[in-house]
């Protein structure tokens, strides 16, 4: 198969995955953003919110990480700036999302 | 080797229509989202420093600002979602007449405010 088929495939199921978790989690922040310290803790840190924000977040950047590089493709001219740009880019997207991991098992009331 | 081909889209000779103005706000409001969910993790991170530390940002949350930046993101994820499920419709393969393109443009920009008020209230459990 050939890459950009792979790509496509990719971003397309990942999109598919990310609608129904979008929908959830901002219906979920409106509901607990101005709550208390222990209110919002107690929500990311029981099932099934702690699971569907970490789903969120890895689904979410790899997303991004793809739809970006599309991006970068299509604005970014230099080779090597759009090649340094995309690593970097890269790093982060899976940096972040295994940070938000280890915290949301770490957070405890 | 240097790159000679045009930048696309083309955005600065191209007359504006409901689909080209969908499509740059896609990806715009795309960036912007996941700005968002960086500052949602960095919010979810500082949990971890405590009660006492959190009150500081339980201050920001509850202020006029802080209101208004939740209702403004919770449109720009309401016009991903809808714009992402008109992508998925050109994928089967409905919607590419340019009087359906056009109809579902304008759903994608008029439904999403409806979105963000169902949301909302729904989230406030107004509803």
């Amino acid at each position: 198969m050939v890459n950009a088929t792979k790509k496509w495939i990719f971003l397309k199921v990942s999109s598919v995955i990310l609608i129904p978790l979008m929908v959830w989690f901002i219906i979920n922040l409106v509901s607990i953003y101005e709550k208390d310290y222990v209110d919002i803790v107690s929500f990311f840190s029981t099932q099934p919110s702690k699971f569907l924000t970490s789903l969120l977040m890895v689904v979410a950047f790899f997303y991004s990480s793809l739809s970006i590089s599309e991006i970068f493709e299509d604005y970014i001219h230099d080779e090597k700036i759009k090649n340094i740009a995309n690593k970097v880019m890269h790093i982060l997207f899976i940096i972040i999302p295994l940070i938000i991991i280890m915290v949301l098992f770490n957070l405890n009331i | 080797m240097e790159n000679k081909n045009p930048l696309s889209p083309h955005i600065q000779i191209y007359s504006w229509n409901i689909s080209s103005l969908i499509s740059i706000s896609h990806r715009i409001i795309g960036v912007i989202n996941i700005l968002a969910l960086t500052l949602i993790c960095l919010w979810i991170a500082l949990l971890l420093l405590g009660e006492v530390n959190y009150e500081y940002i339980k201050f920001f949350l509850q202020s006029f600002l802080g209101k208004f930046l939740i209702l403004c993101l919770t449109w720009s994820f309401s016009f991903q979602i809808l714009s992402e499920i008109r992508h998925l419709f050109w994928d089967l393969g409905y919607g590419f007449e340019l009087i359906t393109s056009k109809i579902t443009g304008l759903i994608v920009i008029f439904g999403s405010f409806v979105l963000t008020i169902l949301i909302y209230l729904i989230g406030k459990q107004i509803i």
